[in-house]
């Protein structure tokens, strides 16, 4: 416990981010028989794989001190160029956008010197335009083999559980154990500091913004192949989704501290409470206003010194 | 093994440095030394890649570099302690030790060496820091501690101290003295910024003096001595900038009255009077709480305990809470860092005094401009600018620091709390800015000042507190309290050392 | 002899640079306003015709008030994107029909609702810090999503007749809308040009460290901000539910991003007043006018998002390199 506390500096973990899910999950267990059913586990699992992927991107953005608000877009316009491209292409082709829109949020942020949510603002909006534009009906077909790694069962357990663990992996890889991953975390509490220990802070913000445009079209692969029709608005809920569950998980938008753990539980304590309520009977609408109220609540609590935008 | 050879470097309108040439050698300790704001930093960091000079060149080993990046120069052989710290709060001593250059194993950072390597440069200090802790978590003395082991351990021909002892202990001194010394005899360049004579004589060889971003004179330290680079560095006698102190005013009336103020929930207490027609000054060695004593009275950091009250036409108001409720009770105050706290640097002299002067107005009363009172304030501030509406930002550091008290002065204050008067400013503009605090005493006003200049605080102020750790040691006369005097009590307390 | 000659000519041509910097950094508004005219008058004339353009004028009015409100918040450095959140909430209040009140009495309780929103805004920003994006978005969201699911027990209505009736009354020719629009725009130029307030706001634009360290009451004009930018919200909703003449989940929608785009193009950024409230004026009746023109070639909702992504990002981007230089 106490080196939870110590590393709370770095990690932002605390017992609540820890917690919150297991609560949730007790909680809903005992209030709900469905809740506890195999199948809803199951069905909870895929439902919050594509926001676990966006929000490890967002994460490791948030901790490199920016933020991107272009991750929904990035997944609507995947599932876009999915249904519409040729289907040997369409996975290149995503992930080449991907990096498009990391490097064009990347440079804007840096050399430019817009600010990350005025940048990433603007290409969202752009980027949600282009989805429009190539497929402006929900529909079409996804590839028979996205779909088969999407929603099949490896020895009982559910695609989505690996496409999880995987990302959970790489993340915790890239922010744990690599260069990069320090260097994320240097350049987000002080880049002016980073910059005299000789890092190319430029070079690592940028890869930062492609590092989750990418994951934005993992998820939005992961997604589409899921629901197996393309929608040119599918994405557009994760791009705030992605900020609570972070924020929940204890991730500053200062930047500098943040970890994958409190990532993975910001996430599950959001896909649980969504779950719950559907399980309930809330109506969807006001889960969004939940949400909502959820991500006012894990921002507020947030220690943030500057004034501003 | 490097030489300067008309180095420029300007600051906007300010000159920072002008035409400085000097050599020096391999194998030598050298110092570089002036008053504050002389350009020792200036040029040091030109060589340590943070900006580009204007002009001139500067040689290494007779070729000419012109490192861009703190990367570039440590390409080149060149490792920076920088005076500012630059290391990460959320890392690790071990981590940032190794920041920028970590060990590698297949493809990860391999953080058992990491930590074994880490362990011998710490102890190499003489230190005990823990290599597991973050330095977030350390002391400002500790923190300048693993910054110099960083600097250190780098593989580099040329090293750079900035200010390198401003923190340290007495012993940490000792241990950075052999360090100096091991260096000299592996062959090194260091470059050891400071204006500490003491340790000038005792570590370096060599010392260049600079004075007004030009450089005086390089000598051997075995040739010159304290008096003589005391003279290189001042070159006019100080007590003809600070204008006449009044007599005594024991019996005026309280300005600001502070009782059992603590700047620290478990530090001792502060009592002090401030009295309308007098300048008082908060003295002591860096950091040992005279700035948490004045902005707690700002109401910018809240003391922790205590009662300050400010006496006025309608009686005590208590200050100190609040920083919008302090301004309204008539206290300014000018802090230390006029670019980032004081001024609007992208608007007009103009509007940076006017905003003073709309202190006491609800937000919706529409007021007019007063081109008049401006243009007579610019005028008796003896501004030198291209009129009311030039941008601040575009004015000298001495200007911007007259438009900055200006400000107050506008705005019908009687009490001002300054944190260094004339940092950064050149020296006409101290002679006009001292005038212009003595002009608003004898009006009837009140100063507290705290400076890191003594000879300002001795020069300037009526009484002078000296500060050390986060309580006031002693009273002294500022017409008759010395150098020697305020030292003594600043390093041990009390008066017999 | 050859002195002589030089010296009048690089008088001059020193003086035309300098009208060159000034064009430089007039806002991009004026200079995109310009470009579209053109192009509108090359590829569909018509859209030229007084009638139409008076008719686009009146249609920009709702984006016009709205950017009012943001170019306030941009000064200030923060932003304002729960525009449309506030204007669906107002759409509920006036159109539902779950509120058993007269018009005015709606009107009000609508007017009371945007100061709401503008205050919880206010507290997240200045008393918790947080960042104004965020919170501005999550505000919008719970909006959004309790209307939307109580549209779901009693759908929306139509709007109250006093709207209706005041978007068709004119002037001579001139639509009141207009007039309302031209009082707000004069009323605010006046108040920003010649209050406390509004040295306070250009202070706090220009420095909110020092702001706050010389004592200005930050917290209160960015709280000022913040109401203002939410009852301007609700004027804009009231003339949208006036046109629209029905209540609807959708109305207002992209006011907001379309309010940012308009003052950045308007030469507003962060922390600089420096297009002044004309500048985001003319950006709100060029990006009306461009929709309009997009309209007429044919291309739609796709195109539009397109051009606002392109112009807030790339407007930006251009400030803050002119700035750096």
């Amino acid at each position: 416990m106490l080196d939870l506390a110590r590393k709370s500096r770095r990690t932002g973990l605390s017992p609540i981010v820890l917690a919150l899910p297991l609560v949730l999950f007790v909680l809903l267990c005992l209030s709900s028989a469905t809740f506890r059913s195999l199948e809803n586990l199951a069905n909870v699992n895929s439902q919050i794989a594509a926001l676990m992927i966006a929000a490890l991107g967002q994460g490791i953005v948030a901790i490199s001190g920016g933020i991107d608000l272009s991750v929904g877009s990035v997944m609507s316009l995947t599932s876009a160029i999915l249904v519409t491209a040729d289907p040997a292409w369409g996975v290149p082709l995503a992930l080449a956008m991907g990096v498009c829109v990391g490097l064009v949020n990347g440079f804007g942020v840096t050399l430019f010197r817009v600010h990350p949510l005025v940048m990433t603002l603007a290409t969202m909006t752009f980027v949600q335009g282009v989805a429009l534009l190539l497929h402006p009906v929900p529909g079409g077909t996804v590839p028979s083999y996205l779909r088969t790694l999407a929603v099949s069962q490896v020895a009982g357990l559910p695609a989505a559980l690996f496409w999880c663990a995987a990302a959970i992996l790489l993340a915790w890889y890239l922010l744990n154990r690599s260069r990069f991953g320090m260097r994320t975390y240097a350049v987000g509490a002080n880049p002016v500091s980073a910059g005299r220990n000789g890092i190319a802070v430029t070079r690592l913000k940028v890869a930062c913004f492609v590092l989750c445009s990418l994951s934005a079209v993992v998820a939005g692969i992961f997604l589409t192949a899921r629901v197996g029709a393309g929608d040119a608005t599918m994405g557009n809920p994760y791009s705030l989704d992605t900020v609570t569950a972070m924020a929940l998980g204890g991730v500053q938008l200062a930047g500098g501290t943040g970890s994958v753990l409190g990532i993975v539980a910001g996430v599950i304590t959001l896909g649980l409470m969504s779950n719950g309520m559907n399980l309930l009977g809330v109506s969807p609408f006001l889960r969004a206003a939940v949400t909502g109220a959820l991500l006012l609540v894990a921002i507020g609590l947030q220690r943030r010194e500057a004034i501003g935008a | 093994m490097i030489s300067f050879d008309k180095v420029t470097k300007r600051f906007g309108s300010n000159l920072a440095l002008r035409d400085v040439s000097f050599d020096c050698d391999a194998g030598t300790v050298h110092a570089i030394t002036g008053e504050n704001g002389a350009g020792k930093s200036t040029l040091m960091n030109l060589l340590a890649g943070v900006f580009p000079a204007d002009g001139g060149e500067i040689r290494l080993r007779g070729k000419p570099i012109s490192p861009e990046r703190p990367a570039d120069a440590r390409r080149l052989g060149i490792s920076t302690i920088f005076q500012e710290l630059t290391l990460l709060p959320n890392l690790t001593v071990a981590e940032n030790l190794f920041l920028g250059r970590e060990p590698l194993r297949l493809g990860t950072i391999d953080r058992s060496t990491m930590r074994e390597r880490a362990r011998s440069m710490i102890a190499r200090l003489g230190s005990r820091i823990d290599i597991d802790a973050y330095c977030g978590e350390l002391s400002v003395a500790d923190q300048h501690l693993v910054e110099i082991a960083k600097g250190v351990s780098v593989d580099a021909e040329i090293f750079i101290f900035d200010e390198p002892t401003a923190a340290l202990n007495a012993p940490e001194v000792e241990k950075l003295g052999e360090l100096l010394a091991s260096l000299r005899a592996a062959g090194k360049l260091v470059f050891y910024v400071s204006h500490r004579l003491d340790e000038i004589f005792r570590f370096c060889d060599r010392v260049s003096v600079l004075k007004d971003g030009q450089h005086v004179e390089t000598r051997a330290t075995k040739a010159t001595t304290r008096d003589e680079l005391v003279s290189l560095m001042v070159g006019r006698v100080l007590s003809q900038f600070f204008p006449a102190r009044p007599a005594r005013r024991d019996a005026a009336p309280v300005a600001l009255s502070v009782e059992d103020l603590r700047v620290d929930a478990d530090g001792p207490q502060v009592s002090f009077e401030l009295r309308f027609g007098e300048i008082v000054g908060l003295a002591g060695l860096e950091g040992q709480g005279q700035r948490d004593i004045i902005r707690a009275l700002s109401g910018l950091e809240p003391g922790a305990g205590g009662k300050v009250t400010k006496s006025g036409e309608a009686g005590p108001t208590p200050i100190g809470t609040d920083v919008v409720k302090t301004a309204l009770a008539g206290i300014g105050f000018v802090p230390e860092d006029r670019k980032t706290e004081g001024l609007y640097l992208p608007l007009s002299i103009g509007e940076n005094i006017t905003l003073g002067m709309l202190r006491r107005l609800p937000i919706w009363r529409m007021v007019r401009g007063r081109p008049h009172v401006i243009a007579d304030l610019i005028r008796r501030l003896n501004v030198r600018s291209a009129g009311a509406r030039q941008a601040v930002g575009e004015l000298s550091g001495g200007n911007q620091q007259k438009v900055m008290i200006g400000r107050w002065l506008a705005a019908g204050i009687d009490v001002l709390l300054l944190e260094e008067p004339t940092r950064g400013v050149d020296v006409g503009a101290k002679a006009e800015i001292y005038g212009l605090l003595r002009e608003f005493t004898d009006g009837g006003g009140a100063v507290l000042t705290v400076s890191s200049e003594l000879l300002e605080l001795l020069g300037l102020c009526d009484r002078i507190l000296v500060v050390r750790r986060n309580e006031i040691v002693a009273e002294l006369d500022g017409a008759q309290a010395t150098e020697e005097d305020v030292m003594r009590y600043a390093l041990v307390g009390h008066a017999d050392a | 002899m050859t002195g002589d000659a030089i010296s009048p000519s690089g008088a001059t041509g020193q003086r035309l640079r300098a009208v060159g910097r000034t064009l430089l950094s007039l806002p991009f508004a004026y200079a995109a306003t310009a470009i579209l005219l053109l192009v509108a008058y090359f590829m569909r004339p018509a859209l030229l015709s007084p009638m139409l353009l008076l008719l686009i004028v009146r249609q920009a009015a709702p984006l016009g008030i709205a950017v009012l409100g943001q170019s306030l918040c941009m000064r200030v450095l923060s932003l304002d994107l729960s525009i449309g959140g506030v204007i669906v909430g107002v759409s509920y209040i006036l159109t539902s029909g779950l509120l058993p009140y007269s018009e005015p009495v709606l009107l009000l309780i609508a007017v009371a609702f945007g100061i709401a929103v503008g205050l919880l805004n206010a507290f997240f920003i200045t008393r918790l810090r947080a960042s104004s994006v965020i919170v501005t978005l999550a505000v919008t969201l719970v909006i959004t999503g309790v209307a939307v699911a109580f549209s779901q027990l009693r759908s929306p209505g139509d709007a109250p007749e006093i709207l209706r009736q005041i978007v068709r009354l004119k002037i001579g020719i001139v639509p009141v809308v207009l007039v309302v629009w031209a009082a707000l725009l004069v009323a605010v130029a006046v108040f920003i040009r010649w209050s406390v307030f509004g040295r306070y706001v250009d202070a706090i634009g220009a420095n909110p460290r020092a702001a706050w360290v010389s004592g200005i009451p930050y917290v209160r004009v960015v709280t000022v901000v913040h109401v203002l930018s939410s009852l301007f919200s609700v004027f804009a909703g009231f003339l949208l539910i006036g046109f629209v003449g029905v209540g609807s989940m959708d109305l207002g929608r992209d006011l907001a991003l379309n309010s940012l785009a308009a003052v950045i193009l308007g030469g507003v950024t962060f922390g600089s007043g420096k297009g002044g409230v004309l500048g985001p004026t003319v950006a709100a009746l060029m990006l009306t006018f461009s929709f309009n023109l997009l309209t007429s070639l044919g291309l739609g909702e796709p195109a539009k998002l397109m051009l606002q992504g392109i112009i807030i990002g790339v407007a930006a981007a251009a400030y803050s390199v002119q700035r750096k230089n």
